[in-house]
């Protein structure tokens, strides 16, 4: 077990230590940020003068020995954009705005998942698994960007004001982007949860728990979903990265101060430091995830502890 | 050119009563156009991009203007109209041919109370040309405007008593009081003191607004500057919320959570302006929009030994007459965009406006045979020697809007209408300017891309053929050029507005790029907001805007 856990933890260095150096020489290979900063009308000598100030006309190589050693110290350097340390920067975003709206879309998304999926499983046919179905597609099927423009319509505009088109800081604020972020992931595991549990449901070990005189409500939330979560887990640990990282669609409809649009926006401006230290960070925490989800699934599955 | 030619007062308005701003009231009104007016209330903005710094001189983009322009002010204000205004100067004149003095504003203060005079503009100046930085102790930054390489004229600069500063030059430079006079300025004594960096995180200027929040990305909070030298704010507070998505703003202002909103797409303002709660206005802008063409000499960029294939001015002109601008400004624009044949923004100190490029595909291949491209084959694209005209277009999607998206697909099917073949390259932004900077755009290579300015003067946006720069792909004749020297050098103004208003003329006539539109930014705001007035400047100007009770 000691040995499984610490060959994963090195995959993880691993994976973050060649994510970073991908991105170190992917965003030069687009350029350099120098051209944003000047006027349309600089000539190349400006140009070439800013690139010296940014300190990008040194030699490739000792820039990303700079680099790997600065990140030792945590020292992702200081935007081009704004000036700030970029490490900074990143978790200003990062905390509390994404990592809260985050937490609040996965466990909405998991929490109400659970109950639909175990409902549509064990009513199938019914009008609960047929209800449970379509409302999955539906919101599977919705564009974020859509279905957030129609919960503001709604709730800020039509119901005069009872939530907040746009903004952060209180729970008002988060119920609509949680709610609009939630909505895809939240369809797609009630989906996981039914199939799932319609695949364990007839297992041996149910019936014989049932034929023991359990009660059914001990048989599917004890013996059953118990099994039927370990693809659930592993979704929820790779959604947790899609909220972390991909909300950015989300944070521009709500005006949300969220790490998404801050390295989405670095990109096109070629803010290497914002670029490298949100990349690095986001590879932790996916990481980090993952990492954890192994352990998880070493918990829920003794199979694999013992392989 | 004797000494009483060359002395001319631009602007020599006092203040008081004259400038833009009346003389400071004791008490401020609180009935504004017959409607009583909170005067405590909190002015909400919604603009769809936050700021990336508030130092000022490391760039005044579009963005950063709205509101670094609310702390910082600078020599030379402007008007609704846009035209030039007494501001932290209350007068600029030409002593000489060589030699501008600016008399300063007095009784001046920034907000931690340091006092405005002849010291700060010369710290400013200093920090604009990178001179004498290491005196004051403060580090050089990338900035957007190279003071020093753009006004290598721009020799010396001195304190003549505690309001009049004094610049010399080495040939005469007609415009620039603009040059100078535009940039905000900052204070000398806490910027060498906290350091630049500390004008990003606690901005102190001279403004009508103090800044006392700012939540990156999400909002600014402003509080009026009672020690401000004109009449103070009519509301308390202002707030700048940061909404990106279009849709979502006219939402919050539909709610009522926000008052005023920019940016409103054209296809939403004639449905906002049919109801009653809200007024939609707008004003023209310098930024004009506009399809550059590859006219470089061989030597002049990454060429492969090739010229540009659109030197020959021929090929230009019948790109221009290609394009049915008014369809595009009517059908995408909603009537929310201007055709100017000008290289001149119609809003800036100088504009002449020109005979329009006649949207006329038959003159558009009469001009293409003329200069030997015929379509031989009938396959529908002239050739010449056997090769076809193609224009390679860059096209940076997603950058300017949906607007100017749309507008690049009607420019390709026109241009092609007339004979020119174009093979399309969607590319990000950031690309296109790499590509521009290296110099690889292909010999028939074009793009699509607005231009902008943060300057008043004609000059700012007649300089662009007159060296080679990101924008400068069909390079000033050597005619052109002598005549744009000219118009910098000629100290009286009336002659200059004519050299001017000629050099747009044939720049007009020899169509280095093919202008599109010019913008006209569209605003919206709830009917409790009263007086607001949209600038063709880059920023917005809340002087004098008060909400109803």
């Amino acid at each position: 077990m000691r040995a499984f856990l610490l060959r994963r933890f090195v995959h993880a260095l691993v994976v973050v230590w060649g994510v970073v150096t991908v991105v170190f020489f992917l965003v030069r290979l687009t350029g350099d940020p120098a051209a944003f900063l000047v006027d349309p009308t600089a000539t190349q000598a400006e140009i070439e003068h800013t690139r010296r100030l940014l300190g990008l006309d040194r030699p490739l190589a000792e820039q990303y020995g700079d680099f790997l050693l600065a990140i030792g110290r945590g020292d992702f350097g200081q935007s081009i954009q704004t000036r700030r340390p970029a490490l900074g920067m990143v978790l200003e975003h990062l905390w509390p705005a994404t990592a809260v709206l985050a937490a609040s879309a996965l466990l909405l998304s998991t929490l109400a998942a659970v109950p639909l999926g175990v409902l549509s499983a064990t009513h199938r046919g019914g009008w609960m698994d047929h209800g449970s179905r379509l409302a999955s597609l539906f919101l599977q099927s919705m564009p974020a960007f859509w279905l957030g423009i129609m919960l503001i319509l709604l709730f800020a505009v039509e119901l005069g004001g009872l939530l907040p088109a746009y903004g952060s800081g209180t729970i008002r604020h988060l119920i609509l982007p949680a709610v609009t972020l939630a909505a895809a992931p939240l369809a797609q595991n009630v989906r996981l949860v039914r199939s799932g549990m319609l695949e364990v449901l007839g297992e041996d070990y149910v019936r014989t728990a049932r034929a023991k005189g359990l009660a059914e409500r001990g048989v599917i939330y004890r013996h059953a979903l118990r099994n039927a979560a370990l693809p659930v887990l592993t979704v929820t640990g790779l959604s947790l990265g899609f909220m972390l990282s991909g909300a950015i669609i989300i944070e521009t409809v709500f005006s949300w101060p969220g790490l998404g649009r801050l390295i989405v926006q670095a990109v096109p401006g070629r803010d290497f430091p914002v670029i490298q230290a949100g990349v690095f960070v986001f590879a932790v925490i996916f990481a980090g995830v993952n990492f954890v989800v192994d352990v998880l699934y070493t918990v829920l599955d003794p199979r694999v502890r013992l392989a | 050119m004797t000494r009483s030619i060359g002395i001319f007062v631009l602007t020599a308005l006092l203040a008081v009563g004259l400038g833009p701003h009346p003389a400071h009231p004791a008490d401020p009104p609180r009935v504004v156009d017959g409607h009583p007016i909170d005067p405590d209330a909190e002015l909400v903005v919604a603009l769809a991009d936050d700021t990336n710094n508030m130092d000022p001189r490391i760039g005044m983009g579009s963005i950063r203007s709205n509101y670094i322009r609310q702390v910082f002010e600078s020599l030379v204000d402007v008007d609704a109209a846009g035209t030039p205004q007494p501001g932290l100067a209350l007068s600029w004149k030409a002593i000489n041919d060589n030699l501008w003095e600016f008399t300063l504003r007095p009784n001046v203060r920034f907000h931690d109370g340091e006092p405005f005079n002849a010291e700060t503009v010369l710290f400013n100046l200093d920090r604009m040309f990178r001179k004498n930085l290491d005196k004051w102790g403060i580090k050089d930054v990338a900035a957007g405007t190279s003071f020093e390489k753009l006004y290598p004229m721009v020799t010396k600069w001195e304190k003549v008593n505690d309001l009049t500063v004094r610049v010399h030059t080495s040939e005469p430079v007609a415009m620039l009081w603009d040059a100078l006079g535009r940039e905000p300025l900052v204070p000398r004594a806490s910027t060498i003191k906290s350091g630049v960096d500390a004008l990003n995180e606690r901005p102190i200027g001279t403004g009508p607004w103090r800044m006392v929040e700012w939540k990156r990305k999400d909002s600014m909070r402003f509080e009026r500057w009672d020690g401000y030298w004109g009449p103070p704010p009519l509301v308390k507070r202002m707030r700048f919320q940061t909404v990106p998505e279009g849709a979502a703003r006219i939402a919050a202002l539909r709610a009522g959570q926000v008052a005023l909103i920019e940016a409103v797409p054209p296809i939403d303002a004639a449905a906002l302006q049919r109801e009653p709660a809200f007024k939609v206005v707008s004003a023209a802008q310098k930024l004009g929009c506009r399809l550059y063409v590859n006219g470089r000499p061989k030597d002049k960029y990454d060429s492969g030994g090739k010229d540009g294939l659109f030197a020959d001015p021929r090929l230009r002109l019948a790109l221009n007459h290609a394009i049915n601008r008014d369809a595009i400004i009517k059908k995408i624009f909603g009537g929310y965009a201007l055709a100017n044949a000008s290289p001149v923004a119609t809003v800036m100190y100088g504009y002449a406006a020109q005979e329009p490029y006649a949207f006329d595909p038959a003159r558009a291949k009469a001009l293409l045979a003329e200069a030997g491209w015929r379509d031989t084959n009938g396959d529908g694209v002239v050739d010449k020697g056997g090769e076809p005209l193609m224009l390679q277009l860059l096209f940076p999607a997603k950058h300017y809007g949906q607007a100017f998206d749309e507008m690049t697909a009607a420019v390709v099917e026109m241009v092609k209408d007339v004979g020119v073949g174009v093979v399309v390259k969607p590319l990000d932004f950031g690309t296109l300017l790499q590509t521009l900077t290296k110099g690889t755009l292909p010999p028939n290579g074009g793009f699509t891309a607005c231009r902008t300015s943060n300057s008043v003067d004609a000059e700012d946006q007649v300089r662009d053929w007159a060296s080679y720069t990101l924008v400068n792909w069909t390079p000033f004749t050597p005619e052109l050029t002598t005549l744009y020297q000219a118009s910098r050098r000629e100290p009286d103004p009336a002659k200059r507005l004519r050299i001017l208003a000629d050099l747009q003329r044939q720049i007009r006539d020899w169509a280095p790029v093919v202008p599109l539109y010019q913008e006209i930014k569209i605003y919206a705001h709830s009917v409790r907001v009263l007086r607001f007035a949209p600038l063709p400047e880059l920023h917005m100007d809340f002087r004098g805007v008060a909400l109803r009770k």
